[in-house]
């Protein structure tokens, strides 16, 4: 596979366009570890151009307003981002989309975008009610929980009214703690503190993604057991996560991204979906809580334990 | 000559066609034609032998990996549908009781865990009613739910102990299969597990055939279970056609793999093997031109070889015939200028072979010839004056040409009336008279072996005993000059018929002369210088018409045979003395009668043979009358 991407000279250009902070994008890390995988090595046969523009959708559309055919081989976007690209039908856009891209109208179906749009979705939507009932596993005690949500962040209605449904099976009372974008997320983290809960769930996207750690040092600071989406989250000090395996994703994508600039067409490639979920745990974290938490009901599922 | 006969302008495709045929018959074409068979015809039927048994141990070997690989990876695809059911059974092995919802909970959810491709299992109570649902993805539940005694996977399951259900396709695209354990108890209940078949791409992606040979996994609708790029799979529907199509060729060949139209038209060897629990079908296959690209580089190889083979074959025939042709045209060039008479011509060949030797007796060949030759032209110039045998004898005999002083008898005959007839006649009429005049002396003169030295206008001179000697030459003479007279008064009696009156002396002497060749190279001639030729000459200026006057000696030498008359003696031009003349009678050989009137032997101061001697005087000639041409002779003659 490595070998085959340097047989050609060319040199591809790929945009990267994301609505969360240049400063640090895991999800371009992700990405670009997937190509140099693929064999691509970057400034010799590939050209990565990011493009950001945090919390500015109407920045990245007019980006992509100027965009024509052959100024980049391949776009491909992450979370809002992929909002501002569904107007591109001349270039070849590759997505990570949490919540369901027919939903959104950029793809026709999985198994056939029919498009220039393919990529990956997480499963954010229905793996939000089942974050919900881990948490809840882990800490029989939950009865109110703070819902940190990035309203910017496409499908997150959805992702809302699935937690808000299991919230109800599991007869605990979510409170929504809504933020648009980077801006607004240190007055929503201020909101989770004040909101009385007893523990804090976060949906994944980037701009709590970018700010894990904070987000995992507030957690643990007003101690509430958190959940996250996924296990980088986990890694930087939150309680829990479940969701698909980030590194995977990018790999996925970088590997569809070769496909697509060696000429296969986008709208062939079904949008794949994650087959396998972590759970991640952190006994760090955990021991914080000590006899509050029922570990026992969730070590023996775990994927990921952080100690 | 015209254009249109010109090779130029004949029709390219004629010339072309003539070119071809000269080079179908040259040698370069033969040895050509020879070596290219003693070099690509092996070749060629050791590549197609190469070629066939290659396809045979080929299609084996491959039919035999294909299979292997095929049913390896359908018992890979059984040990993972086994491993589910195996773990499905662990979770089915206490009965049910109203209190240990929660324990199978737990159990099913170590299940979970443990088997990374269920996203979900249910546990169904002996009743068939829903007790614990547990899902990666849906939320748990517990306790009764809903009733599944109906349920499919229920009754197989109670059936079977292991239901394995249809391959299902979440959103049309992500493929799942349910699995259904009954418990060894009744009471146990049924596990039911929703499986994602994405997890079988590890055991389907292992599998490599050669650089893009795979396995696929089918369903018995031959849509699509695994494949190694899993956006084949998930892609729903398309091309399911092909892959059916290809499943059902491969359905009945369980023995060997078969090369059939893959998906997008490409040929493909393939070779299926069943997951007969699952009704499913494993395909290995590899593209055929990649199955077979060792052949097909075989194939070019043999195609190389045969390519230089017959190069090869080319330059050794080329090289071949110019070493014959180079050789062979120096022999036609030499031939052909010997052919037109260069006997000098030499031809040079240095090849050390067969041509060489050729080449030699070749120039041998020449060397003869231009003896040959040169004796030829001695022979047919000797022709010219001598009588043929003569000639012939003269050539064998060396120095028989060379100047002598021997005894002669010199014949000199002309016509009388000469003159004036090729002053009156026509040309033509004159040389056909002569022709006429001179075959009948040369036919005479051949017959009695003399010598023609010359002949000049209606003259002739004749030499008897040289250059070949002969047995009595005066009498041969005599017998000749009767002979001439015999054949020209036949001649002369149709001339005057014709109203041309012409006559024929003859003058005969003998004596010693000198003998030999003169003249120059290309024109030499043999004559004789003597008085006896000057006396002959004399003899046949005085002779008349029909007369033939003999000199004392010839006369002597022939008394007895030839009846001759004594004319008297004559003043001869040249000698200052008279001369004594006889003539010959008649053509009759006398019959010896010694006593007879004298005239067996004429002697000077004979009388006169009455009127005989009379007419042959009055036949006489003077000197004056002679023409221009034997005066000319008469001068060679001195």
């Amino acid at each position: 596979m490595a070998a085959r991407a340097q047989e050609t000279s060319r040199v591809y250009r790929i945009l990267w366009l994301s609505t969360a902070s240049s400063g640090a994008d895991p999800f371009l890390e992700g990405f670009r570890e997937g190509l140099r995988a693929q064999g691509y090595i970057e400034g010799k046969n590939v050209v990565l151009q990011s493009h950001y523009a945090p919390g500015d959708l109407q920045g990245l559309r007019a980006v992509v307003a100027e965009l024509k055919r052959g100024d980049v081989d391949l776009a491909v976007s992450s979370g809002p981002a992929t909002r501002a690209m569904s107007s591109v039908a001349e270039i070849p856009v590759l997505f990570a989309q949490s919540g369901d891209p027919v939903a959104l109208g950029i793809v026709k179906s999985l198994a056939q975008p029919g498009t220039n749009f393919t990529g990956t979705t997480f499963l954010s939507l229905e793996l939000a009610g089942k974050r919900l009932e881990l948490l809840k596993d882990v800490f029989p005690k939950l009865r109110r929980l703070a819902v940190l949500s990035n309203t910017d962040h496409p499908g997150e209605q959805s992702e809302w009214r699935a937690t808000q449904q299991a919230a109800k099976a599991l007869d605990v009372e979510p409170v929504y703690i809504p933020f648009f974008g980077p801006r607004e997320f240190n007055g929503a983290l201020a909101s989770v503190g004040s909101a009385r809960a007893d523990a804090m769930l976060a949906f994944p996207e980037p701009v709590t993604m970018v700010n894990r750690t904070k987000v995992a040092q507030f957690a643990a600071k007003e101690r509430l057991p958190s959940m996250f989406g996924w296990s980088e989250y986990c890694e930087a000090g939150g309680l829990l996560s479940y969701g698909a395996n980030q590194r995977a994703t990018y790999f996925l994508l970088a590997k569809y991204a070769d496909r697509i600039l060696r000429g296969e067409n986008p709208a062939d490639l079904p949008v794949v979906q994650p087959e396998k979920f972590e759970l991640a745990v952190n006994l760090k974290t955990a021991k914080l809580f000590g006899e509050e938490l029922d570990l026992s009901s969730i070590l023996f599922r775990a994927s990921k334990v952080v100690e | 000559m015209t254009l249109a006969g010109t090779p130029l302008a004949r029709s390219l495709p004629r010339r072309i066609y003539l070119r071809a045929l000269r080079l179908r018959r040259s040698l370069f074409f033969k040895y050509f034609l020879t070596l290219f068979t003693a070099v690509v015809l092996p070749l060629t039927l050791g590549a197609a032998g190469e070629a066939w048994f290659g396809y045979r141990d080929q299609s084996r070997h491959l039919s035999q990996l294909l299979h292997v690989q095929s049913r390896s990876a359908a018992e890979r695809i059984d040990a993972f549908a086994d491993e589910i059911s195996d773990q499905l059974g662990w979770a089915v092995q206490f009965p049910w009781t109203d209190g240990n919802d929660a324990s199978h909970k737990i159990d099913a959810l170590r299940l979970l865990q443990r088997v990374p491709a269920i996203l979900s299992i249910v546990l169904v109570d002996q009743s068939g009613t829903e007790r614990v649902s547990v899902s990666r993805m849906r939320l748990n539940r517990i306790g009764r739910g809903s009733d599944m005694s109906a349920d499919a996977a229920v009754v197989g399951a109670r059936a079977s102990k292991v239901w394995y259900g249809p391959v299902r396709y979440e959103h049309d695209s992500e493929p799942y299969v349910r699995i259904a354990v009954a418990g060894n108890l009744a009471a146990a209940g049924v596990a039911i597990a929703d499986v994602n078949l994405k997890l079988i791409w590890d055991v389907i992606s292992a599998i490599r055939i050669g650089g893009a040979g795979h396995a696929i996994v089918v369903d018995d609708s031959g849509r699509l279970i695994a494949h190694p790029d899993i956006s084949q799979v998930l892609r729903g529907k398309t091309g399911s056609e092909d892959f059916h199509r290809l499943k059902q060729a491969l359905g009945g060949a369980d023995a060997s793999a078969i090369v059939t139209t893959g998906v997008g038209e490409k040929h493909v060897v393939a070779a299926a093997a069943p997951v007969a629990r699952l009704g499913w079908t494993v395909i290995a296959l590899q593209p055929a031109s990649e199955a077979f690209a060792s052949l097909r580089a075989g194939l070019w190889r043999s195609l190389g070889l045969i390519a230089i083979g017959t190069l090869i074959a080319a330059a050794l025939a080329y090289a071949l015939a110019s070493r014959m042709s180079g050789p062979i045209r120096e022999l036609e060039i030499g031939a052909k200028r010997i052919g037109t008479g260069h006997f000098d011509h030499r031809i040079a060949l240095a090849s050390g072979d067969e041509l060489e030797k050729l080449a030699t007796r070749f120039n041998e060949m020449a060397g003869e010839l231009a003896i040959s030759r040169q004796k030829s032209e001695r022979i047919s110039r000797l022709k010219r004056f001598l009588a043929p045998q003569v000639a012939e004898l003269v050539e064998t005999s060396v120095g028989l040409l060379d100047g002598r002083r021997r005894e002669v008898v010199a014949v000199f005959a002309d016509l009388r009336g000469f003159t004036a007839f090729s002053a009156r006649a026509e040309p033509e009429v004159i040389i056909a008279a002569l022709r006429e005049y001179y075959e009948a002396v040369g036919a005479v003169i051949t017959a009695h072996e003399a010598t023609l030295v010359q002949f000049a206008g209606d003259g002739v001179m004749i030499l008897l005993n040289a250059p070949l000697a002969c047995a009595d030459p005066a009498h041969r003479a005599v017998r000749l000059a009767i002979d001439l007279q015999a054949a020209v008064q036949r001649l002369a009696k149709r001339w005057t018929d014709k109203g041309y009156a012409m006559g024929f002396g003859v003058g005969i002497a003998m004596g010693p002369a000198t003998v030999g060749t003169i003249g120059y190279e290309g024109r030499l001639d043999y004559t004789a210088v003597g008085s006896a030729v000057n006396l002959a000459s004399r003899l046949c200026d005085l002779a008349g018409d029909a007369q033939i006057l003999i000199d004392p000696v010839v006369a002597e030498q022939v008394s007895g045979h030839v009846r001759v008359s004594w004319l008297g003696e004559r003043m001869i031009k040249g000698y200052h003395r008279a001369v004594e003349v006889f003539a010959v009678v008649d053509g009759a050989t006398v019959k010896r009668k010694p006593a007879a009137s004298g005239t067996s032997r004429p002697r000077p101061g004979l009388r006169l043979d009455g009127a005989a001697a009379q007419a042959a005087l009055c036949g006489l000639k003077s000197a004056s009358t002679e023409s221009p041409a034997k005066a000319k002779m008469v001068a060679v003659a001195h």
